[in-house]
Order: structure tokens, then C-alpha cells, then sequence
């Protein structure tokens, strides 16, 4: 176990092109010893990139990587004592399941005895005590996908223990399963767990820290909270939630911002006239009211859809489509009506960046 | 109706078939019970006599010896040397077209023309061969006169036409493995031999037993090697089964012995190339 730092990695698959592409923009970020983290983000968003430098399958063309304050950047991926947990299943077909777990554990060389123990183990977490005398290539893809995992978990001693999607060929009702256990292992383990993933529930169960990348950036990297409460760009806004945050074009005016003809007093500095402002608020945070109230505009109720446990309903005033998220058991409104918007739950951001008063 | 046109369209390829596999099969085995030789040509009744004569003759089951030492010798060495090569180039991708081109070389050269040039390297007084030998002070080598070398070279000979082959064949097995488990062996920490004993070989079972049951066909039928580079020599030292059939059948025209010959050659390479083919298959599918 131990710490990982990224220092102003970078990654182009063309480096010597005259206007490289970059995959991964220049970037710094700290990985705890212990922690638990979660690579959110679209495909092709630089997440896998990421993960293949810091197991050394790919040389990042800009930065350095150090593990635990040791410069590993050209360190060939064998001594790199890191596990990497693969999206599809790769197994080694001609040996058996126990052998496919005792592996890496042969590679370092541990004694017999030992690796009887860890192997029964991990075979134990993930239910494949009764199957590990079976060949691994007979095995349903599920199970080889565990076996995977296996590998992965099966040393003690790794720095960091990355894994890339593992769960996408695992059925719902195991993932879920699963989900739970890799993160009560790496807990007992005190692992440092990085995980990649295109799935926001799956982030946001797993992980202590999140971090959203797009498009080579990273976005914002913190507790599933503050993603929630305060998106540090529109981006991060849109792709964490269901629904998505609402965003609302708004216009600069004195002492606040006008949405449409709804005023909401603010007090703003520096910011130009010609920036893009939006307003931004969770589903979560709209509500309605029959009879005008402090913060609300009168709106009409577009479009209810229930989804049994709660509802998401679309109202529309002037330009602006809002969307919230009633609890299932509410009054689900209709026609028109008046929309609550709390000022405390408010967001504004400027040219797509959070607003904060300096 | 339409049962007889269907038959009428595949006549003349069966009548293909018939006159140039089942006929000669057929004739073969007809002439192998006559005494046809060069004083008395003629399909006369001998019974299994010539049969008899076979299973006394020691020459040829010598012969037939040599050639199961040959072909498995030499199979070996070239899935060993084509193996090792096919690593050797495997990641590395430039001049990769023009090893390949330069290793077609031995195969498409054609055997005669060959043999005829390794007999001159090979050659005791005039031939490169013993010049390099006695640079490296082992001194003049009896290649092609002494009983065990002339194996040797026979050996040589062969490894050096076939090594390439057995070479394209695993390079292109190795060029179509997938990626990810040598990804999977590096992160779990495999070394290089670790992961060939553990990854690549495993995984190169199926072509490798596909490329040495194709050899071992080829390599049975060995025959113009020997005639050109030892004629069989010294005495019947490298003489092979096909090269023994030849001798009786072409050079001392008894036709009907060599028929016999041929069909018990035949007959025990079926059966042995079918048993090699089932056991080194299921080698690879138990895994």
C-alpha cells in the first residue's frame, strides 16, 4: 500500500506531431494510502489512459509518477507491484481456477503454505471455494470476471489495486453484490482502490473520493457530497444526478441576476459582462407550491413522469424548462402552478465555472 | 429427376477421381500380387508372396526406422528453431516484411536444386563446410561418407529447408494472440519466461500441434534430400522408406514388390500419423 502522486502527467499518443492531441490534459493529483476513489466520467474521457500510466502498460509523454515519493515513471509495469483489474475477463485458460488465483502470488515467489492461505482467501469472498479445482476456461464470463477480480485482490502488499470497469459484463443482481464486498475489502485491507467507471451510482456507492473527468480534464475531484451539492463546472452538474442539475440562462443585473422576470438578490463582483451565466439547481431541491410564495415564480407543469418511488416533473416558465424530483407519495401537481426556488440550493456559474465570491 | 441431373453434373468429377486416386489405388494393390518385374512384365496371381518377402527384408524396416528418427528429429528441431526465431522478430515491426521474405527463400528454392548445393558445401575437400570446421580447429569432417554424419547432414539439410515454415507459421500464431493476457501476466508480475511457460505457450498450443502435423507429412515423404545429397548412402545408411520403395521399384524395376512396399508404407503412415494427429490434439483440448 502506499501513496500515488501525479505530477503534471500529460498524455499525447503523438507527442512529435507540430499540434499533439492530448488525452489527458497536464494534470496533478494525490492518491491517499488507503483511499478509495472513483474515476467518473464519459468514454474516451481519458479514464483508462489514466489507469494504464499508473500501471506502467502506457508511458505517460509529460509528467512523472511517484509511489510513495519514488519516481516510477519508466519502471517497467512487473515492478511496479501494482494490480490492475481489466473490463472483460482475462484469465490464463489453461490452468485452474486456484491457479489462476495463485499466480500473481507465485510471481513473488511466496511459500506454499501462504499462498494456500490467501488463495482459499479471496476464493472465499467471492463464493469460488467449491469451484477451484474446475479449469478456468470452463467457467461462465461472470465467473471469469471474478476470477479477474481475484487476481487483482489476491496480494497483500500491492500499491494500488486499479481496476477498469470490472463490473460491466457482471449481472445487476451480483454487481450489486459485488460492489458491496470489494468495498468492505479494501476497507479491511486498508487497499488503495481506483476505479474506474462511466456509472455514477456505481462511483458514488464505492468510493470516498470522486473525481470527474471529460475530455482529458479532470473536472472536480471530491466526497460524493460535494459533487452533489456544489458542481465546480456545468459539466460535473449535468453528468452526476438523475436528473441531471437544471440550468437556467440568467442576466447579470443590479445587486442579483434575473431568470427571465424572476429576480434573485446576489451580491457578485468581477464578473464580466459578456460571460455566459447560468443558474444552476438540483431536481432534488424544486418544489411547488399551489399558492404564490417568497422565491417563486408561477410556472406550468409541462410533463409528469412517475417512476413509482418518486416523480420527475417538468414545469416551464418564460424560457426556462426546470425539472424536479417529488417523492412518489407528494401531491404530483399540475397545470399551473408556482415553482419554489430555494436561494441557499442556487448555483450560478459563469462562463460553465462555479461562481464563489472571493 | 432431379436426383439424375445432380449425378450427371458430378460425373466427370468423380470420373476425375476415379482415374486419378481410385484406380492407381486400385491397380497398386492388384499389382502387388503379381511377380511383375523387368524379365516378366504382366498381372500374373503370386499370391501374398510378395508380402512374405517384405516382412523379411530388413532393409526396409531400417528404412523405415530412420525415417520415423528423421521426420521426428527434424519436426522437433524446426518447431524448437522456428519457435525461438518467431520470439525472436515477434514485437519487433520493422523489417519484419523482409525477414519474412528472406526466410521464404529455402522453402521455395526447389529441393533437387538445393540438395545439389549443400552436397558442394558439404563436400569433403572442395566444400565450405569443412573450411569453416577448420577455422574453429575441429578439422575435415567425413560428412557425406561416414554413416552418422551423413544422417547429420541429411538432418541439416532438412531443419535448414523447413525451419522457415514451421517459423511463418508461429509468427502468424503469435501475431493474432490477443493483447490482454500478457497485459494481465506484467501486471501480476510475470517475468519473461514466466510468462512464456504460463501465457504464450499455452495459448500457441493449438497452432503449434496444427504446424507439427503438417510437418511430420511433409517430412515422411522424404525422399529427393536423400537421393540428390547421399543417393541413400554410405551402404543403406540414410536410406529412407519412399527412397527404398523408389530403388526397387525404378532402379531394379520390380514392380510388383515396390507395389507392395508401397501399400504397407501406406498402410503405417495412416495409421501412425492418425494416432500422432488424436494424441497431440487431445493434448491440447484436455488443457
Amino acid at each position: 500500500m502506499a501513496s500515488i502522486d501525479l505530477k503534471n502527467i500529460a498524455h499525447s499518443y503523438d507527442p512529435t506531431a507540430k499540434d499533439p492531441i492530448f488525452a489527458l490534459q497536464p494534470f496533478n493529483l494525490h492518491w491517499e494510502d488507503g483511499g478509495t476513489y472513483a474515476l467518473l466520467g464519459p468514454s474516451g474521457c481519458g479514464k483508462s489512459t489514466m489507469l494504464n500510466i499508473m500501471s506502467g502498460l502506457l508511458t505517460p509523454s509529460h509528467g512523472q509518477l511517484l509511489v510513495d515519493n519514488k519516481d516510477v515513471t519508466h519502471l517497467p509495469t512487473t515492478q511496479r507491484n501494482i494490480a490492475q483489474v481489466f473490463q472483460f475477463p482475462v484469465i490464463y485458460k489453461s490452468k485452474t481456477i486456484y491457479e489462476n488465483l495463485a499466480f500473481p502470488l507465485r510471481c513473488i515467489k511466496m511459500n506454499k503454505h501462504d499462498i494456500d492461505r490467501r488463495v482459499k482467501e479471496v476464493a472465499d469472498l467471492l463464493n469460488l471455494t467449491n469451484i477451484l479445482s474446475k479449469s478456468a476456461n470452463s467457467v461462465s464470463a461472470d465467473t471469469k470476471q471474478l476470477i479477474s477480480v481475484g487476481r487483482g485482490l489476491v496480494r497483500e502488499n500491492v500499491s494500488a489495486i486499479l481496476m477498469d470497469e470490472p463490473l460491466t459484463v457482471i449481472d445487476p443482481q451480483l454487481k450489486f453484490e459485488l460492489r458491496r464486498k470489494l468495498k468492505e475489502i479494501s476497507a479491511r485491507y486498508g487497499h488503495t482502490l481506483i476505479y474506474v467507471t462511466h456509472d455514477q451510482n456505481e462511483a458514488m456507492t464505492l468510493a470516498d473520493q470522486v473525481v470527474v473527468m471529460d475530455k482529458g480534464q479532470i473536472m472536480q475531484m471530491g466526497s460524493p457530497e460535494e459533487l452533489f451539492e456544489n458542481p465546480s463546472h456545468m459539466h460535473v452538474g449535468y453528468f452526476i444526478g438523475s436528473p441531471a442539475m437544471n440550468f437556467m440562462n440568467c442576466r447579470l443585473s443590479d445587486q442579483g441576476i434575473h431568470i427571465d422576470d424572476h429576480f434573485v438578490p446576489m451580491e457578485l463582483e468581477g464578473i464580466a459582462d459578456s460571460a455566459a451565466l447560468n443558474m444552476g439547481v438540483r431536481p432534488e431541491y424544486v418544489s411547488f407550491s399551489d399558492t404564490p410564495v417568497a422565491n417563486s415564480v408561477p410556472a406550468e407543469i409541462v410533463e409528469v413522469q412517475n417512476l413509482g418511488k418518486y416523480a420527475i416533473a417538468t414545469a416551464k416558465f418564460g424560457n426556462q424548462r426546470v425539472k424536479a424530483r417529488l417523492s412518489g407519495k407528494s401531491k404530483l401537481p399540475s397545470g399551473a402552478t408556482n415553482l419554489v426556488l430555494h436561494k441557499e440550493h442556487m448555483r450560478l456559474y459563469v462562463d460553465g465555472h462555479l461562481y464563489s465570491a472571493s | 429427376m432431379f436426383t439424375k441431373y445432380k449425378l450427371l453434373f458430378l460425373l466427370p468429377g468423380l470420373l476425375v477421381l476415379m482415374a486419378i486416386i481410385l484406380f492407381p489405388l486400385g491397380f497398386t494393390i492388384r499389382v502387388s500380387f503379381s511377380s511383375w518385374d523387368v524379365i516378366q512384365p504382366g498381372l500374373d496371381w503370386i499370391g501374398g508372396n510378395n508380402y512374405a518377402r517384405m516382412i523379411a527384408d530388413s532393409r526396409f524396416w531400417e528404412a523405415l526406422q530412420r525415417l520415423s528418427f528423421i521426420s521426428v528429429a527434424s519436426v522437433l528441431a524446426q518447431y524448437v528453431l522456428g519457435f525461438s526465431l518467431a520470439l525472436m522478430v515477434w514485437n519487433q515491426v520493422r523489417m519484419k516484411r523482409f525477414i519474412r521474405v528472406l526466410f521464404l527463400i529455402p522453402m521455395m528454392t526447389t529441393p533437387v536444386i538445393m540438395s545439389v548445393i549443400w552436397r558442394t558445401v558439404f563436400h569433403e575437400s572442395l566444400g565450405p563446410a569443412n573450411d569453416l570446421m577448420n577455422l574453429i580447429g575441429i578439422g575435415p569432417v567425413a560428412w557425406l561418407s561416414t554413416e552418422t554424419m551423413a544422417l547429420v547432414s541429411v538432418l541439416i539439410v532438412e531443419i535448414w529447408q523447413w525451419t522457415p515454415f514451421m517459423f511463418l507459421l508461429l509468427l502468424a500464431g503469435l501475431l493474432s494472440l490477443p493483447k490482454e493476457p500478457f497485459l494481465a501476466a506484467a501486471i501480476d508480475g510475470a517475468g519473461p519466461i514466466r510468462t512464456f511457460f504460463n501465457v504464450t505457450f499455452p495459448m500457441m498450443s493449438a497452432i503449434s500441434v496444427g504446424a507439427i502435423i503438417i510437418r511430420l507429412i511433409e517430412a515422411s515423404k522424404i525422399m529427393d534430400t536423400v537421393y540428390v545429397l547421399t543417393s541413400g548412402g554410405p551402404g543403406s545408411a540414410t536410406e529412407t522408406s519412399s527412397y527404398y520403395i523408389y530403388i526397387r521399384g525404378l532402379r531394379d524395376f520390380q514392380i510388383g514388390y515396390s507395389a507392395a512396399l508401397s501399400i504397407t508404407y501406406l498402410v503405417i503412415m495412416i495409421i501412425a500419423l492418425t494416432v500422432i494427429a488424436k494424441v497431440l490434439s487431445r493434448l491440447v483440448t484436455e488443457k
